[in-house]
């Protein structure tokens, strides 16, 4: 029998609860609206980029990678945002363009003299690197996402179901749109490190995609999206302590099953 | 209505039971009860292991564990995992080779300042990458690591090259230093860690012996290399070494290098390249199409099975490349 709490006994894993406790209420009700806004191509995207914010980070011989990273990200938001405006090509067209050349790019620079291997930590991500100071952070991120969502929740979901019918309702539609990417972007940099690229917008679409297969209204959707993905936060962490795996990815996993679930239930209650 | 909410219950609840009764059952399948009487040492890789279990022998109450995979090889990327961590908490000491490889010794150090770390390359004279080629622009540093990902540049010179275990007198060092560590933290054994560890310097010293005599016969050509690692190789023949190109892992190999190294061959009348299998045979095969040279692919023996011998067999090995090095010079 394994002991259930030998696992805070470890200050790392503390750290880990603290940031996830901190973390997928986020990402669950940033989902909702990713979801809705069909944004899931664009906060892959943004993951990605991550890797650019480092290898620029690199070139400019910035100790903390954290921040090119971020600034990075940010910039990098408001362009797609700006350009999939101009409404050239479908979105989605402009997006993969986008994250190929940050990837490519990101991976041009890092490989450099073969270094790679020094970065290819950050695909997968490691749950030990959460320090203290990035705990500050997210509580930061925390407060100010809430504070957001208070203020222009209504607006950003006006947005979301017409967007010039919101326009002609006098709401900052573009304002909005870039605040809500910026945030995006703030929260998954900040996650990355210990989340990793390949699965990071996992955690941010799945959560609210189980919520919109069973959820009747918003306020279901939002707080099963918070549930499930607190759920498989907590769990996913525990269960990677004791059975030695990545603790991202076990949390992805735990969120698929949780999608899969939901889907079977609305297909039988749908019926 | 009140259906759904039931649902998301026995959904989570369920999920909780099953991921947790399963990983219980996989940790009570793969943990084996320890004894808390014994001393724990754990080693970072595999070299380490394989020179520890020749000093640990059959001494009574030591419990060796190797942190990494034996497959692992170098520790290029290797992420702690919280089950590393929990291993390392329950050690009385923790042997690495030192020179960077354990990128992670720092988080190790910080969270565990009583954990006894003894360092098998403390007193050696490791090579440093400036040493050989300072001038060799095109040489690619090949570091572990060492700093954190921050943005330090990657072209410092002084950075050690860690690989020691590939000189057999090297790694002769390498076992004292573990001998004489364990020594002094188990001073009741200590008789027997040192009577282990002479008894592996004999073979050990056989071994020099007759690369020495090969040594004799292949000193002065001109090498290319494939990996870092071969550099200790090198320094043993004294061979001289006209290009370091280090292929591991996620190394991708760009035009420009083949070409370099062909030049290099025209250049400096190079007789042979000595190339990893897992990794350099892609880059050998380019190169081999375009020049006629030898390509002698050497262990690196930083993987294998846990076999006590398997650095005398590996080594053996490669003293048989070498010789076919000093018979076609003839």
């Amino acid at each position: 029998m394994i002991n259930l709490t030998s696992w805070l006994d470890y200050g790392f894993m503390r750290n880990a609860l603290i940031a996830i406790l901190i973390i997928t209420p986020l990402f669950g009700v940033l989902g909702t609206m990713i979801v809705n806004k069909k944004m899931a191509y664009f906060s892959d995207a943004l993951g990605h980029s991550a890797l650019t914010g480092i290898a620029v980070g690199v070139i400019l011989g910035v100790t903390d990678t954290t921040l090119s990273m971020v600034i990075f990200a940010i910039v990098f938001a408001l362009l797609l945002n700006k350009i999939s405006s101009m409404n050239t090509a479908s979105t989605d067209t402009i997006i993969s363009v986008f994250s190929s050349c940050a990837v490519a790019i990101g991976l041009a620079i890092l490989s450099r003299g073969g270094n790679f291997s020094k970065y290819s930590g950050i695909l997968v991500g490691d749950v030990l690197s959460i320090t203290p100071g990035e705990i500050w952070l997210l509580v930061v991120i925390f407060a100010v996402t809430f504070l957001f969502w208070g203020v222009a929740f209504n607006m950003l979901n006006a947005i979301s179901i017409h967007k010039t019918l919101a326009k002609s309702k006098g709401i900052p539609v573009k304002l909005i749109e870039n605040l809500f990417a910026v945030l995006i972007a703030l929260i998954v940099m900040l996650s990355i490190k210990w989340v990793g690229i390949l699965i990071i917008n996992a955690l941010l679409i799945l959560p609210a995609a189980s919520s919109r297969n069973i959820a009747s209204n918003m306020r279901e959707y939002h707080l099963f999206a918070v549930i499930f993905s607190m759920f498989s936060g907590i769990v996913g962490l525990i269960v990677s302590f004791y059975a030695n795996v990545a603790t991202g990815p076990m949390i992805v996993i735990l969120a698929s099953i949780i999608y899969f679930l939901t889907f079977l239930y609305n297909r039988k209650a749908g019926k | 209505m009140k259906n759904k909410y039931v649902f998301v219950l026995v959904m989570l609840v369920g999920l909780l039971v099953a991921s947790l009764g399963l990983t219980t059952i996989y940790v009570g399948s793969t943990q084996q009860p320890q004894e808390d009487e014994k001393l724990h040492i754990v080693t970072s890789f595999y070299p380490m292991y394989i020179a520890a279990m020749n000093v640990v022998g059959d001494t009574e109450n030591v419990e060796l564990t190797n942190l990494s995979e034996p497959q692992t090889g170098c520790l290029h990327d290797f992420q702690l995992t919280p089950a590393d961590m929990q291993l390392l908490s329950e050690a009385d000491a923790f042997i690495i080779n030192g020179g960077g490889v354990e990128s992670f010794m720092e988080d190790v150090a910080s969270a565990y300042p009583n954990l006894v770390i003894i360092n098998a390359s403390e007193h050696l004279d490791l090579l440093t990458e400036d040493e050989e080629h300072e001038d060799e622009e095109t040489h690619e540093e090949h570091d572990h690591g060492e700093e954190p990902e921050s943005g330090e540049h990657v072209h410092d010179h002084g950075d050690v090259n860690a690989h020691a275990w590939m000189s057999v007198e090297m790694y002769r060092g390498q076992v004292q230093a573990i001998a004489q560590g364990l020594a002094e933290l188990d001073p009741e054994h200590e008789q027997s860690y040192l009577d282990h560890a002479a008894q592996y310097d004999v073979k050990l010293a056989e071994l020099q012996s007759e690369q020495e005599e090969i040594a004799s016969m292949v000193s002065g050509q001109s090498v290319i290399l494939f990996h870092e690692a071969y550099e200790y190789v090198a320094g043993d023949y004294g061979l001289n070494v006209a290009l370091v190109m280090d292929l591991d892992e996620e190394r991708q190999v760009s035009a420009g290098e083949v070409a370099q190294v062909l030049e290099e061959i025209d250049e400096h009348g190079v007789t042979c390249i000595l190339a990893e299998e897992l990794y350099g045979q892609k880059m050998a095969q380019t190169v081999q199409k375009s020049a006629d040279i030898r390509v002698l692919y050497l262990d690196t023996l930083n993987r294998g099975d846990y076999d006590p011998d398997s650095y005398l067999t590996g080594m053996h090995h490669n003293l048989e490349l070498m010789r076919q090095l000093a018979e076609t010079e003839d």
